[in-house]
């Protein structure tokens, strides 16, 4: 399923999400910290979002309000034309079980299941599930489905993270510094899958990473410094994973 | 197919297994002592009233000296009184070939022909009277049992100062006697004490009562069952004539008090300990299950990105709590039913059933898993709630690092100064872990609670057997006589071989008033300088016999509400009935019966009559050959009514008290053990577990495994030492309570202190500690300190 960086672009330019005049406080004790001011932006069906900037520019912030994991102090986040901002919190978990993949730098497999079992734990309450061996056979790692997280290297973890995540069938896959904690190699790999993903299955990605260089291989490149946009660019030429260096 | 949440679930209650299974095994114990005890509850209490019902239970006696029968017969008449019998009963010495000591028993007339009467007998072995003979008798089974007695035997007993030839022609049993007591004994003693029913027409004819009786038993109409008390006054009054000895309704006959105080008490502690134990795991187990939310904080916030709703969440760290609550429950439910059946076998050997037996009491089963499950659900929630109360991406981030600020401790300077750096951090970790500190603190003092009640009640045990037996009554042997006697019978009795001393005494049945307050009961005369029974005060000093006025034990003063100096009037039940006025000199202490005592030269004035005297005490020798010899000679006296063998009686009650209490010791430091030994298990490890980095840093600063132990064994035994020693008041008012609940006129247990109590369960509360300190320790010296030591998320 390997594609090139030269196909067409496959994006259509109607917003997936809209984020508008979206700003988040955090109060800590006597002491408010803002993180995010007067963030608007629109994520497109079908596009490799990348949103690069130095850790405490706002991004994983930004990550979870669009998953539905936290709320906006203010403005309104847009999904298909539903507002996230007056969800419930039933509401929002229903999002993000049936429209949202998370990717996590570390992670976060459940430490007891395996491979194929921290699978399941997310097809057991999809709507539309697809088959875990499937997953596993399309992140490569059929061989290693009853292998516990402690039995797998870095690389095969987020490996199986990302297959939990896309075995919901969602529309929006969110990755927050998914190569992060992988080496050079290894990361490549999996930024490959995801790039698959997002080509083939037409899911949207959102990727998020301090590493200014992997943003090469996205659509658009937002760059966030001090929980603002500072600069939103156009990539009509995406790389191929393989040829990023860092 | 198992679901993967499950599935983490099944395989982190299998790595917690160790932990689980303190807080399971605290929870089993509860569970345990709740179904055992509820059971044992029900067994007995269904056994009594399928018993009483059979029998046809009296709902009250009256003792008289002779009535005849027609003049019984008129109670009939007094409204609220239903069902009547008479009876003939009176005290007879029994001569068994193969038994050198004279022996103690109760005859009682039952009529010639089977007939349908209250207190009836159930048939053990044999049958009924027949006509071929008058002199047939049926024995009470546990007698007979003891004795190998069977039917077609002869036996024979001194009844009415002849000895008669009795044919044994079966053996029985009577909810009248389910806890049968020979005078003066506090457990059955079926070697020394029997019942012996005889045919109405040969009582009459042996003890000279043709017409007549001297006992009437009957019911109360269910109507008026309400005012018992003043019908069974009315009925008393009618007899007055006759010399009413007693008016007993069922709530004080003997053997219906003891066992209902039996009842009463196991259904009382059937309650407060399972919740003792309940209560301690429910905290033990919260402080446990918020330490997994704690640490499972991120996958929380996963399963949440992941689309889990806050319920499946919830739910799934209370199912944590819900398998121990099933498998504490369950474990419980199985031992508490083998433990019923045990206590039910115990049972067996104090009260005579027919049929008490260990039955499968679901709905206690049921309520034992409900409530289990109960308290591991509460135990649960406070740690589930907490991870619910966080946004999904604030479940994300690890946990903030904990407060680090001073505690109130610090304030107090010079003794914070004085501290080593060791002692604050111990101090300050367990001020900043409010609830699991609570937890361990509630723990220790529920575990010394219950060995302080339990240390006491065995205190208490050998202080009443002490001070009833060794100190205030002291003979060997105690007589009876048949009728009042002179001084030659007494010089009669110190003749006897064997006899190193006697005492007379002057016992008079009637009547204490004061005021509206009266109670049936008896003087004892006593000469001023007896040495065979003397009264003690509560500090255990002896208490001379005053010249005049009466020394009133405790309880007796208590329901007479009367105090030195107070005036009683009483109306001796004998002689011409005159009521007299006697002052009351002294309180003394008695833990056993009801009993007034006076000088002997000062009662026979206050009744207006010469010195007389009713039974005798004996100090004897205890050659057997010289005692052999003094037996043979009981067993022929003339005019005695009963002996008593008081030496074997003690020795009975000594035996009997020491056994259980060895078995109680037992359990109660088993049963102190697993709330100890679990709640510190568990906050110890709870606190490593989450100092596992702190740890691993004092090991690469050059601590060894021994000094960082003794941090963790500073901080358990600060907890533990406080929770210890609030424990001991807390067991102290345990033991008045129960003293309280268990008290009745016949017995009343002295809450009494003393030292070993408070060191042992000290020194019990130490070495848990230590033991469960050695957990912790071996988990330390096993710890991977590089892998701790890695930096997480």
């Amino acid at each position: 399923m390997r594609n090139d960086s030269t196909q067409p672009p496959k994006t259509n330019h109607q917003p997936l999400l809209r984020l508008s005049g979206v700003g988040r406080t955090f109060v800590m004790g006597e002491v408010s910290v803002v993180v995010l001011k007067n963030i608007t932006l629109d994520i497109r069906r079908g596009e490799f979002l990348a949103m690069v900037g130095p850790s405490g520019s706002g991004k994983t912030t930004i990550l979870n309000i669009v998953g539905g994991m936290d709320r906006p102090s203010s403005g309104s986040v847009l999904y298909d034309g539903q507002d996230l901002t007056t969800a419930s919190n039933r509401e929002l978990t229903r999002y993000r079980r049936d429209e949202v993949g998370f990717v996590f730098q570390f992670y976060n497999l459940v430490p007891n299941l395996t491979a194929r079992e921290n699978i399941l734990i997310s097809t057991e309450i999809a709507r539309d599930p697809r088959d875990a061996d499937e997953m596993l056979r399309l992140v490569g790692l059929e061989d290693r489905a009853e292998h516990f997280p402690s039995q797998l290297s870095g690389g095969e973890q987020q490996r199986v993270s990302i297959a939990r995540a896309i075995a919901k069938n969602p529309q929006l896959l969110l990755c927050d510094e998914p190569t992060g904690a992988l080496d050079f190699e290894t990361g490549k790999r999996v930024l490959r899958l995801l790039v698959d993903l997002n080509r083939d299955l037409g899911k949207t990605v959102v990727v998020i990473t301090h590493n200014a260089a992997l943003a090469a291989v996205a659509d658009r490149i937002v760059h966030l410094r001090s929980g603002e946009i500072s600069e939103l660019t156009e990539n009509p030429h995406p790389i191929a994973p393989e040829e990023v260096v860092w | 197919m198992v679901k993967a949440l499950n599935l983490k679930l099944l395989r982190e209650v299998n790595q917690a297994k160790g932990l689980l299974l303190a807080i399971t095994s605290i929870i089993a114990v509860g569970v345990t002592c709740f179904v055992a005890m509820q059971s044992a509850y029900h067994n007995l209490n269904d056994a009594k009233i399928r018993y009483y019902r059979q029998c046809r239970m009296a709902d009250f006696w009256i003792d008289v000296k002779k009535a005849p029968v027609t003049e019984l017969e008129l109670l009939r008449s007094v409204s609220g009184v239903g069902e009547l019998h008479t009876r003939i009963t009176f005290p007879a010495t029994v001569d068994l070939e193969n038994v050198p000591e004279p022996l103690n028993g109760q005859t009682i007339s039952l009529p010639d022909d089977p007939t349908l009467v209250l207190n009836d007998i159930i048939l053990r072995q044999g049958g009924y009277f027949t006509r071929t003979r008058s002199n047939e008798v049926i024995l009470n089974d546990a007698f007979a049992r003891a004795h190998r007695i069977y039917p077609g035997q002869w036996i024979h007993l001194l009844l009415n100062d002849r000895r008669q030839e009795l044919f044994v022609v079966g053996t029985a049993i009577s909810s009248e006697f389910t806890y049968l007591l020979g005078p003066g004994a506090l457990v059955p003693d079926p070697q020394n004490y029997g019942v012996f029913y005889l045919k109405r027409s040969f009582a009459e004819d042996v003890f000279d009562f043709q017409g007549a009786a001297n006992q009437v038993i009957g019911r109360f109409t269910p109507e008026l069952a309400g005012e018992s008390e003043a019908t069974l006054r009315r009925a008393e009054s009618m007899l007055d004539t006759y010399g009413v000895f007693s008016a007993t309704p069922l709530r004080l006959q003997a053997s219906n008090q003891f066992l209902e105080n039996e009842i009463n008490g196991l259904g009382a502690i059937a309650t407060v300990v399972p919740t003792i134990f309940l209560a301690v795991a429910a905290l033990v187990l919260n402080v446990l299950i918020t330490r997994l939310a704690r640490q499972q904080r991120i996958v929380i916030g996963t399963l949440k990105a992941l689309g889990y709703g806050n319920a499946q969440v919830f739910l799934h760290f209370v199912k944590f709590g819900l398998s121990v609550g099933v498998a504490g429950g369950c474990a419980g439910a199985v031992l508490g039913y083998a433990a019923a059946s045990g206590m039910t076998e115990v049972y067996r050997n104090f009260f005579e059933f027919p049929d008490l037996r260990s039955e499968l009491h679901w709905s206690i089963l049921t309520i034992g898993l409900v409530v289990s499950l109960i308290c591991a659900v509460v135990g649960s929630l406070h740690g589930a709630w907490s991870m619910l109360q966080l946004q999904p991406a604030e479940a994300m981030r690890p946990e903030p690092p904990t407060h680090g600020g001073a505690v109130f401790l610090e304030r107090l300077t010079w003794l914070w100064r004085n501290l080593s750096a060791s002692w604050r951090l111990a101090l300050r970790s367990v001020l900043r872990h409010r609830i699991r500190s609570i937890a361990a603190v509630f723990a220790a003092m529920m575990g010394a609670g219950l060995l302080v009640t339990g240390f006491m009640m065995v205190e208490a045990q050998n202080y009443f057997l002490n001070f009833q037996f060794y100190r205030t009554m002291r003979s060997d042997i105690d007589l009876t006589f048949k009728n009042e006697q002179g001084r030659d019978a007494l010089d009669e009795v110190r003749r006897l071989p064997g006899v190193d001393h006697a005492e007379p005494q002057l016992a008079v049945a009637g009547t204490f008033e004061n005021g509206a307050r009266r109670r049936k009961d008896a003087i004892v005369g006593l000469l001023p300088d007896a040495r065979l029974t003397m009264p003690h005060d509560s500090q255990g000093r002896r208490i001379p016999l005053p010249d005049t006025g009466l020394v009133v034990t405790r309880r007796m003063a208590e329901i007479l509400r009367v105090q030195p100096g107070d005036v009683l009037r009483f109306t001796p039940v004998k002689g011409e009935r005159r009521t007299v006025e006697a002052s009351v000199a002294v309180i003394a202490d008695s833990y056993m019966g009801l009993t007034a005592y006076a000088d002997i030269h000062y009662l026979s004035r206050l009744l207006g009559e010469e010195l007389a005297i009713t039974g005798a005490q004996l100090q004897t020798r205890q050659e057997p050959s010289q005692l052999a010899r003094l037996h043979h000679e009981l067993k022929h006296l003339p005019g005695v009514e009963s002996i008593s063998n008081r030496r074997d009686l003690v020795a009975n009650i000594t035996k009997t008290i020491l056994q259980n209490q060895f078995v109680f010791i037992g359990v109660l430091v088993v049963f102190a053990g697993v709330i100890f030994f679990g709640s510190i298990v568990n906050s110890s490890l709870v606190n490593l577990a989450e100092r596992q980095r702190e740890v691993a840093t004092f090991r690469a600063l050059g601590y060894s495994q021994w000094s960082i132990g003794a941090m963790f064994l500073r901080e358990s035994f600060v907890t533990n030492m406080l929770g210890a020693l609030l424990g001991l008041p807390m067991g102290y008012g345990l033991m008045w309570l129960t003293a309280k609940a268990y008290e009745n006129d016949l017995v009343r247990l002295p809450v009494i202190s003393a030292a070993w109590v408070w060191w042992s369960t000290l020194a019990l509360a130490t070495l848990f500690a230590l033991a469960a300190h050695g957990v912790v320790q071996w988990r330390i010296n096993t710890m991977n300190y590089l892998e701790a030591l890695k930096v997480k998320e």
